[in-house]
């Protein structure tokens, strides 16, 4: 009996020593890939909880993500912003590859939390609530910052970093062109970089002009339209695609008042 | 006289559907499975906590939590059935004395140990057969209400980009609901459970107590989770890297959640992780052929 028992711990020992270098091998593709999450560090686990914590370590990681979300909410619904911003922050620790945490946990804070923010003014004055929106506004950048570092092989985040550029860190400029011009040409950057993946949608490419025009460069904007859009047919799928590019187009040959023997599109003169 | 007889593929065969109608007819399987099946047909209202007014943002984290809840409910349900039902195969038969009444026909103690395991195998098979395919409808039938709400944006968007991000989010929602990557991650959740009916079957083989079985089997299954962790903490030390290679390493099963994000995981990939769960669980059985050979019953 003990003979068998030794030659069955070595039945499993040697092969499984055996396996080392497969296990290695399958070890470095995840690496490669970049499968599984951050590792469970000590913060983590005592900011989670025991329950989840044990959860996490048994290999359910999206499920746990998905609870600490929730408890988030629980956060957004008794206005404890810094906690519900802890919560956003474990899950994106949790699970780095995931588009979702980091688009809506920066929406949460550059949307929600700094609107809250601005509106509630009942104790303090309304130079303070702007503040706070501000660094609301700003913390949500940071996090799609990091989000795009995370996820550099997806068009979605440096979307909506230029969508944040655009609607939000521009108003807090507070009307200061140069800045608002910055923060155009910043968002049409990102929209820029977002439209060269092959899954983008149609209307990122767009965005780019608009915001180059909108940054006060029409020269590069109208280039963008005619180079980038019209000339690369990937972007104009159907006539709708066409309508709206040709239409743009004819508006900035106006308003750059190109000459008509340079025009991509002749002018249309009235009979 | 019973170990001269040769090996009969037949006679394993036959014991293993023995096992699995024995199995299937105990009260705790089928409340296992219902129970999980109740779980995944719940997830589409676990669901509902998207939290969210951007429909795209909502249709992904939906889709994301059913996958998630249904492959939890999966991975835990499947090891619980895997496990409960090795534990008890062989202290049931020595309790009942039926092992004796096997054994003393023309039935070799390998092939009885090979049925008994492919038989709760089956029972795996079956059980997670049946928790994919509720798992397929429940996506199907988000899908199905995701799109319909997707084309009513389409239909009510008013500008030609609003129109065209619709478009966008019908397609995606469909790619995203009918990703064939999930059965890659079936498959690897499969091999990890026959891998913990074999370590199961291993420790039953010198133990006799039933709840030992089960806590031993519940006990590799958290370690074999954690080695990862533990060879990332002690990679420069290579009796360590040596002591920790026996422990199976689950984590590595775990691709669930990357198909869940949309990652994409290589078939050879895929195959090098199923290849090592076969070849250890192989090493297993084998192992607990060894000592139920020499056991004395």
């Amino acid at each position: 009996m003990v003979r068998a028992r030794l030659y069955a711990a070595l039945l499993i020992a040697v092969p499984a020593w055996a396996l080392l270098p497969l296990q290695h091998q399958i070890e470095s593709e995840r690496r490669q890939l970049q499968y599984g999450g951050s590792p469970v560090t000590r913060e983590i686990r005592d900011q989670i909880g025991q329950g989840l914590a044990i959860a996490l370590l048994a290999g359910f990681r999206g499920v746990a993500a998905d609870f600490i979300w929730i408890r988030g909410h629980d956060f957004w619904e008794k206005r404890q912003w810094f906690k519900q911003a802890e919560c956003i922050e474990n899950t994106a620790k949790l699970q780095p590859r995931s588009t979702f945490f980091w688009d809506s946990g920066a929406w949460h804070m550059a949307w929600n939390i700094a609107y809250a923010e601005r509106i509630g003014t009942n104790d303090s004055t309304v130079a303070q609530a702007l503040t706070r929106e501000r660094y609301w506004h700003q913390r949500g950048r940071a996090f799609l910052e990091r989000g795009v570092q995370n996820i550099p092989n997806r068009f979605d985040l440096y979307f909506k970093l230029g969508w944040l550029h655009e609607q939000k860190l521009r108003r807090d400029c507070g009307g200061y062109p140069a800045c608002e011009k910055a923060e155009y040409a910043k968002a049409a950057e990102l929209f820029d970089k977002a439209s060269e993946y092959p899954n983008a949608p149609v209307y990122i490419a767009r965005d780019v002009a608009r915001c180059l025009e909108k940054s006060g460069d029409l020269r590069a904007a109208y280039d963008y339209w005619c180079n980038k859009i019209w000339r690369a047919d990937r972007r104009i799928r159907n006539n709708l695609d066409r309508a709206i590019v040709e239409r743009e187009i004819r508006r900035l040959e106006d308003r750059l008042d190109i000459p008509t023997s340079s025009r991509l599109f002749p002018k249309v003169t009235a009979k | 006289m019973t170990e001269r007889v040769g090996f009969s593929l037949a006679r394993v065969w036959t014991i293993a559907g023995n096992t699995f109608t024995e199995s299937v007819r105990q009260k705790v399987f089928n409340i296992l499975l219902i129970f999980a099946l109740v779980i995944i047909a719940s997830a589409s209202f676990f669901a509902e906590f998207s939290l969210g007014e951007d429909v795209a943002a909502v249709a992904s984290y939906e889709l994301k939590s059913i996958k998630d809840t249904c492959f939890g409910a999966l991975s835990v349900i499947g090891m619980l059935i895997a496990i409960v039902g090795t534990a008890m195969l062989l202290p049931n038969e020595l309790e009942n004395r039926t092992i004796y009444t096997i054994l003393s026909k023309p039935v070799r103690r390998f092939e009885f140990l090979l049925g008994k395991y492919f038989g709760t195998v089956l029972l795996t098979f079956v059980s997670v057969l049946l928790m994919s395919l509720m798992f397929l409808a429940v996506l199907a039938f988000k899908e199905v209400r995701l799109s319909k709400s997707a084309k009513a944006e389409v239909t009510a968007a008013g500008s030609d980009t609003e129109k065209q991000k619709a478009q966008e989010l019908v397609v995606k929602i469909h790619d995203e609901a009918y990703d064939p990557d999930i059965v890659k991650g079936i498959l690897l959740i499969f091999v990890k459970l026959c891998l913990l009916a074999a370590i199961t079957l291993f420790v039953s083989t010198f133990s006799t107590s039933m709840v030992f079985n089960v806590a031993v089997a519940l006990l590799v299954f958290f370690a074999g989770h954690l080695v990862g962790i533990a060879k990332e903490a002690w990679q420069a030390h290579t009796i360590v890297t040596y002591l920790l290679g026996v422990i199976p390493d689950l984590g590595m099963f775990n691709v669930a959640d990357d198909i869940i994000l949309g990652n994409v995981i290589p078939w050879p990939h895929v195959g090098k992780v199923a290849a090592y769960g076969v070849v250890y669980l192989s090493c297993v059985v084998g192992a607990a052929h060894l000592i139920f050979a020499s056991r004395e019953i």
